[in-house]
């Protein structure tokens, strides 16, 4: 067992390394220097951050107390934050409403199959490019990101959640529906009880991915902290530019942390428990 | 007599294969069948077909009672909402209209907490399904069924595994549904709870259903025996 997983993973190997191989049509020259050239551009051009990022803005004029709130860096990711919020909110309702259509345990296939190709279609569409659209469509903006998050969201949640339907227990579907329950009561009633944890899960998860992709999507204009990445890299001050991607790993890093937490309130049977601060580092399965 | 609440005609169920052929029997309001058999003859398939689960392979049923809410259905899992609470899953039952006002909502609650005292579950209201025992679950799937106050209940083996004490609470509520009117099929394993509550049994045996009344089947037991 132990020969034929090395062989399978050995074949694995090998087919991706022919594969990109084809891809640069074996010019590996290309690699040489490489890493010299990284060091070069990270030493000369953005080693030291720079922190002015996180200090006042010069216009407009800060009203605050507290000088950071009024910079570049707490500015844009905060509104990163809002955006990814509004749009994992939305669009994990909307995302519900279409699961609910999807699920094949759910409705009859000529609902799911049609709403199932809905979601892919909104799905392949990465939130990149549905930003690009919704700011040719509206203009530049928050509102642009909120958008392009909340189709992407929908898309994306939409699969997660009713591939968690169609994996559900079928015997309280099927006592539900001898009884006469209306299908909406049995998504509010028993779908949703049923997978409270999961959903919760991957509502936590979306969010922590909507906060990721929202620095991507305000390079396009669609508000956020990318706005301001994408200023920095047009004027070449990759110091700041480098700043700010600390800024995004530091929140990045915190809401991970937070998302472990609302998930450790809640264990693998769905009891809701008080978290240890174990729980804030590592998942419950791995206490 | 009343009319028949339930009435099966040439009826033949089974997945691809069937397994029980030419079912013909009738159902009327207050009985208790129960169903015995080996297992896997069919009694799970046959009350899957009544309650609409599964297409009859062929002949047809005709199902006399409300669409929402006049079959109760206890499958063998039970089909509780295993990370809801106790509460939740009886109130299932009486969800079965559509609420429009402050009094229907009212009934519901007061329908949930009588079927909760009725089976001794009421203490346990706000837990969640999954932390109770096999019996209290089967007092919960039970109290659902009462809750509803269904024309019809269809029960798969919901007596099974239950202790002496747990049979009774639950064959208690289940008479007062057929004090009211209520017709109840049961599939059971166990002969002994049939001859204690059932009014009729079907009996399957090879692909045949064998309507017997108690007394019948009493005397074909006891006939039997002495040969």
């Amino acid at each position: 067992m132990k020969y034929r997983l090395f062989a399978i993973i050995f074949i694995l190997l090998f087919l991706a390394w022919n594969t990109l191989n084809g891809l640069i049509e074996g010019d590996w020259g290309r690699l040489e220097g490489g890493f010299e050239n990284l060091s070069v551009f990270f030493s000369e051009s953005m080693w030291p951050p720079n922190w002015s990022v996180l200090e006042a803005r010069s216009y407009p004029v800060c009203e605050s107390d507290i000088e950071f709130f009024c910079s570049v860096g707490y500015i844009g990711m905060m509104e990163t934050i809002k955006i990814a919020f509004v749009a994992t909110i939305l669009g994990f309702i909307g995302a519900l409403f279409f699961s609910s259509l999807a699920a094949r345990n759910l409705v009859p296939l000529y609902v799911a199959i049609p709403v199932r190709i809905l979601l892919s279609a909104t799905r392949s569409l990465p939130s990149l490019i549905w930003a690009i659209l919704f700011v040719i469509v509206i203009g530049f903006g928050p509102l642009s990101g909120v958008l392009a998050m909340t189709f992407y969201t929908v898309g994306y949640l939409g699969k997660l959640q009713y591939e968690t339907f169609e994996g559900m227990a079928n015997d309280s579907l099927e006592a539900s529906r001898a009884m006469g329950l209306s299908r909406s009561s049995i998504l509010l009633n028993v779908v949703i009880p049923e997978n409270s944890n999961h959903l919760l899960s991957q509502l936590m998860f979306m969010f922590e991915y909507n906060v990721r992709h929202g620095t991507v999507i305000g390079i396009v204009g669609a508000g956020g902290i990318g706005y301001y990445i994408s200023t920095y890299l047009k004027f070449l001050q990759y110091e700041k530019v480098f700043a700010l991607l600390i800024l995004i790993f530091v929140v990045v890093v915190i809401i991970d942390l937070l998302s472990m937490m609302v998930r450790s309130f809640v264990n693998d049977e769905g009891d809701v428990r008080r978290p240890t601060w174990l729980n804030f580092i590592l998942s419950p399965k791995d206490e | 007599m009343a009319d028949s609440i339930l009435s099966l005609k040439n009826l033949s169920v089974g997945y691809d294969e069937p397994l029980i052929t030419n079912i013909n029997v009738e159902v009327f309001p207050g009985e208790i069948i129960a169903i015995l058999g080996p297992s896997g003859i069919g009694k799970t398939t046959l009350i899957r077909t009544i309650s609409g689960l599964v297409r009859p392979l062929s002949g047809s049923f005709e199902l006399k009672v409300e669409k929402r809410g006049g079959l109760g259905y206890i499958p063998q899992r039970l089909g509780l909402v295993r990370h809801a609470t106790v509460a939740h899953n009886v109130s299932l039952g009486a969800r079965t209209r559509i609420e429009f006002s402050l009094n229907m909502w009212k009934e519901r609650s007061e329908r949930t907490m009588d079927a909760l005292r009725m089976l001794g579950i009421a203490e346990k209201s706000n837990e969640p399904v999954r932390r109770l025992s096999g019996g209290q679950q089967r007092r919960v799937a039970t109290a659902r069924t009462l809750a509803q106050k269904p024309q019809l209940m269809l029960a798969d083996e919901f007596l099974g595994e239950l202790d002496h004490s747990n049979v009774e609470i639950v064959f208690k509520a289940v008479q007062t549904l057929v004090e009211n009117g209520t017709a109840v099929i049961m599939v059971e394993h166990h002969e002994d709870n049939a001859q204690l509550f059932a009014t009729r049994i079907w009996n399957i045996k090879d692909d045949t259903l064998e309507d017997f009344s108690l007394e019948q089947w009493n005397n074909r037991s006891h006939g039997g025996e002495e040969e």
